[in-house]
């Protein structure tokens, strides 16, 4: 098995067009429920979503290759104990606490470790639930389901998730720029082209990016032409600001084949990530040693 | 004469090569007469695209950003667009009060923002009659 094979995020799901579109669906249908939507998204026999407050807490399908507990024994090297692991599984049920953070209270993964791996496994069961072609077929409200909201997902991070598998190492890349860029009062997203969404394709988010997919996608689709139309004129322009309602701005800029958007709350936050990008291309080469002004004429 | 990379002025801040111009936002023509070529140039080249900047942007998206983000004020389209590149800074901003019609302005990378957007703003306040 070749690197890029074993470092695949869900060997068990090709990504496809019709899947793509698929988890799109799934995704707007929970954009569009209110805002503190907490209970379970029911698929009848082909699985379930539960919610808290919008964000996906657990996705489960029984056509599923991966279980939570081979990936969670997987992310350590050598893998854990499948002993330890049953025990601490043996003692979650009898409290009712969830299984994940009953590992990592027992020590035996950590808080980012059993993140990436309730990432990759809701991620597997949301893809599975999008290929069944089967719509939710109820929404049954719950108080609470329980789960710590730092192990909970938002519909922009599933789908980046499932971008991500068309080229993991480049969707780490792209989260690495974002973590470098972005800053306090904005949130991100990276995108690429591909022949597999038919435009933009989202392979990475920060945290915090928490909007309706299709205007994620509507907003990378927008970025991409505005790097095309500008390079008619000038190819050299890598970064773009565009402002809107008062003091929101989106920053656009594009590094080694990879798109990106920063969706910023106010204006400062705009101008800092302009400097940070500015810096960065400087010290890169990409745009020339003289400094720029800031804004304010400082 | 050119300068050498260590010998900046404090003029070299301002957008000294500044051009401007209104174009249309709907056929990307440029509508004020420019004399010189070279202005013409490097303004015709950023107007052609506005059409495909401000019309392919799905205004309703915006609006929905805005309401996730706290937004205010008119949600549904961009007051103002910059790009930024190793030798230029080019600026967008549409009309308010000439629908269809944007104020357009290239110029230097080494400008400051600040200083280009004023400049923008006092034009765009001229041109409205404000």
């Amino acid at each position: 098995m070749s690197a890029a094979e074993s470092s695949r995020v869900l060997p068990s799901i090709p990504a496809s067009p019709s899947l793509i579109a698929g988890v799109l669906r799934l995704l707007a249908f929970i954009d569009e429920l209110p805002a503190g939507a907490t209970g379970a998204l029911n698929f009848g026999e082909h699985g379930l979503i539960l919610l808290e407050a919008r964000k996906i807490c657990w996705a489960v399908s029984p056509s599923m290759r991966l279980r939570l507990t081979d990936i969670l024994r997987n992310q350590s090297t050598p893998p854990l104990p499948r002993e330890a692991v049953e025990e601490i599984y043996r003692r979650a049920k009898e409290s009712g606490a969830p299984f994940g953070e009953a590992l990592v209270q027992g020590g035996l993964i950590s808080e980012a470790g059993l993140r990436a791996a309730l990432f990759k496994h809701n991620g597997e069961a949301i893809a599975h639930l999008a290929s069944s072609g089967v719509g939710p077929v109820s929404f049954v409200s719950h108080l609470r389901t329980g789960y710590d909201p730092r192990f909970s997902f938002s519909a922009c991070e599933a789908l980046a998730m499932l971008g991500s598998l068309d080229d993991p190492a480049r969707a780490l890349a792209a989260q690495l720029e974002l973590g470098n860029t972005l800053v306090q009062d904005s949130f991100g997203v990276a995108f690429a082209r591909n022949e597999l969404a038919s435009g933009a394709l989202v392979i990475a988010v920060d945290r915090h990016c928490d909007v309706p997919v299709q205007d994620l996608i509507e907003i990378c689709n927008w970025t991409s032409g505005l790097f095309d139309v500008t390079h008619t004129f000038d190819p050299d322009a890598t970064i773009a600001r565009a402002t809107w309602a008062g003091s929101l701005a989106l920053v656009a800029w594009r590094a080694k084949g990879i798109g990106y958007v920063s969706l910023c709350t106010t204006r400062a936050a705009a101008a800092r990530v302009v400097s940070r990008l500015e810096n960065a291309s400087r010290s890169s080469g990409v745009i020339a040693a003289a400094p720029r002004y800031r804004e304010g004429g400082q | 004469m050119s300068r050498g990379p260590g010998e900046r002025s404090a003029a070299d801040a301002s957008p000294h090569d500044w051009v401007c111009a209104v174009a249309s936002m709907t056929t990307g023509a440029v509508l004020d007469d420019l004399s010189r070529a070279d202005e013409r140039e490097r303004l015709e080249g950023l107007a052609a695209t506005l059409p495909e900047l401000f019309a392919t942007i799905d205004g309703h998206c915006l609006e929905r950003l805005s309401q996730r983000m706290g937004g205010h004020g008119d949600a549904h389209a961009f007051s103002e667009i910059l790009m930024f590149s190793e030798n230029y800074l080019h600026l967008i901003q549409p009309l308010t009060r000439r629908p269809g019609q944007a104020l357009l302005a290239v110029c230097s990378a080494a400008s400051s923002i600040g200083l280009a957007l004023s400049l923008m703003r006092e034009r765009v306040a001229v041109l409205e009659g404000e």
